[in-house]
């Protein structure tokens, strides 16, 4: 039998109760104005509500106290970041620092950088940009070409990276870069760095969007210093840090609820009687949602449990991009938006047309579709 | 998964093994009746009467996954059924009869009556009807059981040649009646659950075999899965198949006890849509081979053509949840989804 098991998991006590603290919260925010709802929620950043995420203990949840965090489980802090993409709260400024740097640094980095860095995540005052993508290097990341090289006391950096979200907000970016060999020896000789993005010889330029946003940038890369102490699991290891956490990165929530608030809007408009056919098409995504939480909440269970499902994270993303990328297409048909381009736009016509325009980043962002059916093939043994 | 559970379904493999080959699979399709010696088989291993929730050997989840392993081996007998209106009946505390059952789908059913003692009504596609003695049926608040003797009135079959039959009520016999609230709705529930979790289990059998085969299968000098559009195509019908029975999961866990109605339009909606899309990836992955009678392919994907229309299609169950959601604000979307954890 090749199937994936998806064994549901029975949330705790604490999760059920931190799951109505953290809606309070929400909807209390909301009320005052400090966010309204918006699509794609790990895009749109607010350095005020992501430290009041740290006040009240929302981020570095599974973390050991000593380094700021809150020694909750997998499983509550999950619970926490759904309900916050629920609403399409604004959870860009911290997130990439939450979910993945912070863990990095954590498991792999020095006591120094665990020391100084990690209570400021946590409290939500430090937040994390990734330098992986180069100009010539995108999904083949071991091809990387910025270079390390050895100083006194540490490594100069040179090179250049693009595609890096919320660099311009961000305090710190962890980037991969070559400090041995040359770019056909791959994954040999590739190491990752805490770089100071306030340090001299960094330079952070703008890359609009499709849409003419501001998200993503190139940063350039002039003899930087970076300090021994600032590898993340020491020179040479850079690639075995970038594939062991990607379990991580492509089963949790936001992997299928980007476009949920517009999913939201789309029922609120379309009322409480609506036609039979426009019923079964909602209730098609209805279907889909309910059985991706199931999948993701289940490896969130596994992750808890120590083990390490790639393949079945490969599976959730590739079938929760689709389908949030499928909501616009869907609700649209039934919702038509010819006349909403002149109105005042209401919530509805917001969120779908820059859902529309945002979509196709879901399923390139954090692995393509055609990675990630790569990696399922390898998990049936295909390659 | 628990080790009694394995071991039954162990079992299972081993009596299909033992005693379904191609020529019986072919006679049943032909005539419509089932190779009594499979039966016997299951019934000896004590598999033929499980799907009460409190009595027999067997809890509800294990039955269920016996279920989707018969499936799995596109078994040509009423198991499904069985288990089903055993399910029912135990529910509502009728004395269960020994031996092969058979359920009518409320969906299906017209103008079904229960008056003086005495049954009305048509029900069509009634699975194996002319070849069991009793069903189980809703007529309005009644769950009942009834002896089907000679109350065939039409003989049909499904697209994967399962008899599917047309019953006149009046000619069937009440046993039993009992009262049960919303019967036919627990009914049809049950009953797209089951479907569900055949579902499931025939698309785990689609996935496994297109793996060996395109594993097998020599094109261009190398096997065919070494193709990245082929290994795409793989990961497709990896995740369908994935999906389906996570969702069937999910509804046979909220279902011990009854069913869950949401769950259930979850499961039997995301199943279906996975039945169609995973025997389309299954086909092409198979070519012209698996487009023949003789090829086995063929069992599976036509019980899952078959099977995703039985006990409410998809379109039945999607329009099903977005009006409970519609009905219910869309700001409550959000509670019902996490509401089971």
């Amino acid at each position: 039998m090749n199937d994936f098991r998806f064994e549901p998991v029975a949330m705790p006590a604490a999760a059920v109760a931190l799951r109505s603290e953290v809606r309070t919260f929400l909807d209390k925010e909301m009320a005052e104005g400090s966010f309204k709802p918006t699509v794609g929620a790990m895009v749109a950043a607010d350095p005020a509500f992501s430290r009041k995420c740290g006040e009240r203990g929302y981020l570095g949840m599974t973390w050991p106290k000593e380094y700021g965090g809150h020694e909750r489980s997998a499983l509550e802090r999950y619970v926490a970041i759904e309900e916050m993409l629920a609403v399409g709260a604004p959870v860009m400024a911290h997130w990439i620092a939450d979910r993945q740097s912070g863990p990095q640094i954590l498991r792999h980095g020095s006591e120094r950088a665990k020391r100084m860095i990690l209570p400021e995540i946590a409290a939500g005052r430090c937040y994390f940009a990734i330098g992986m993508s180069e100009p010539d290097t995108g999904s083949d990341l071991a091809g990387v070409k910025s270079r390390a090289s050895r100083t006194e006391g540490g490594y100069r950096l040179n090179g250049r990276k693009v595609w890096t979200s919320f660099a311009h907000g961000s305090h710190y970016l962890i980037g991969l870069f070559r400090s041995s060999g040359r770019p056909e020896e791959r994954h040999i000789g590739l190491t990752q760095f805490i770089v100071d993005l306030k340090a001299p010889g960094i330079t952070i330029r703008p890359i609009l969007n499709v849409y003419g946003a501001h998200e993503f940038n190139e940063v350039t890369f002039d003899d930087v210093f970076v300090p021994e102490d600032m590898t993340v699991g020491g020179e040479g290891q850079g690639w075995a840090m970038v594939t062991s956490e990607l379990a991580y990165e492509r089963s949790g929530p936001d992997r299928f609820l980007s476009t949920f608030p517009l999913l939201v809007e789309a029922f609120r408009e379309l009322g409480p009687d609506p036609h039979p056919a426009a019923a079964a098409e909602f209730g098609r995504l209805v279907a889909h949602l309910a059985t991706l939480r199931h999948m993701s909440t289940s490896i969130a269970g596994m992750l808890q449990k120590g083990e390490s499902p790639a393949t079945q994270a490969a599976l959730v993303k590739d079938l929760g991009t689709t389908f949030e990328q499928e909501i616009p297409e869907v609700v649209r048909r039934v919702l038509p938006l010819e006349a909403r381009f002149t109105q005042d736009k209401d919530l509805y016509a917001q969120l779908q047309q820059l859902a529309l325009q945002q979509m196709a980043s879901y399923s390139l962002r954090g692995g393509t579709r055609e990675i990630l059916r790569g990696i399922i093939a390898r998990g049936l043994g295909l390659r | 998964m628990s080790e009694t559970r394995d071991l039954m379904l162990r079992s299972l493999d081993r009596i299909v093994h033992d005693t379904l080959d191609i020529n019986a699979r072919v006679a049943a399709d032909a005539s419509g009746q089932w190779p009594g010696k499979l039966w016997a088989a299951l019934d000896e291993q004590g598999m033929t009467a499980i799907g009460e929730v409190t009595e027999g050997d067997l809890g509800f989840a294990d039955s269920m996954a016996l279920v989707g392993r018969a499936a799995y081996h596109a078994l040509p007998l009423p198991l499904a059924e069985t288990v089903l209106a055993r399910r029912l009946l135990g529910r509502a505390g009728i004395d269960i009869p020994d031996g092969p059952l058979t359920v009518v789908a409320p969906g299906v059913a017209t103008e079904v009556a229960l008056t003086g003692g005495r049954l009305s009504g048509l029900a069509r596609g009634v699975p194996w009807a002319r070849a069991i003695s009793h069903a189980v049926l809703a007529a309005g608040d009644m769950l009942v059981l009834a002896d089907i003797s000679g109350a065939t009135s039409g003989q049909g079959v499904n697209m994967a040649d399962e008899p599917r039959d047309a019953l006149d009520l009046g000619r069937a016999r009440v046993v039993a009646s009992v009262q049960m609230s919303r019967a036919a709705s627990a009914v049809e529930a049950d009953g797209a659950m089951l479907r569900a979790v055949q579902l499931s289990g025939a698309l785990s059998r689609v996935l496994d075999d297109a793996l060996s085969w395109t594993g097998d299968r020599v094109q261009f000098g190398k096997p065919i899965s070494k193709f990245q559009a082929v290994q795409h195509l793989m990961a497709q019908l990896a995740a369908e198949t994935a999906a389906a029975s996570a969702a069937t999961d999910m509804a046979v866990v909220a279902s011990v006890a009854a069913p869950d109605r949401f769950a259930v339009a979850v499961a039997k909606a995301r199943a279906g849509e996975a039945a169609g899309k995973g025997s389309a990836i299954a086909h092409q992955a198979f070519g012209a081979m698996g487009f023949t009678r003789e090829h086995h392919l063929q069992y599976a994907t036509r019980r899952l053509w078959s099977w995703r229309d039985e006990f409410g299609g998809e379109a039945y169950w999607q329009a099903e949840l977005g009006r409970a959601i519609a009905a219910n604000g869309a700001d409550r979307l959000w509670a019902t989804i996490t509401g089971t954890g």
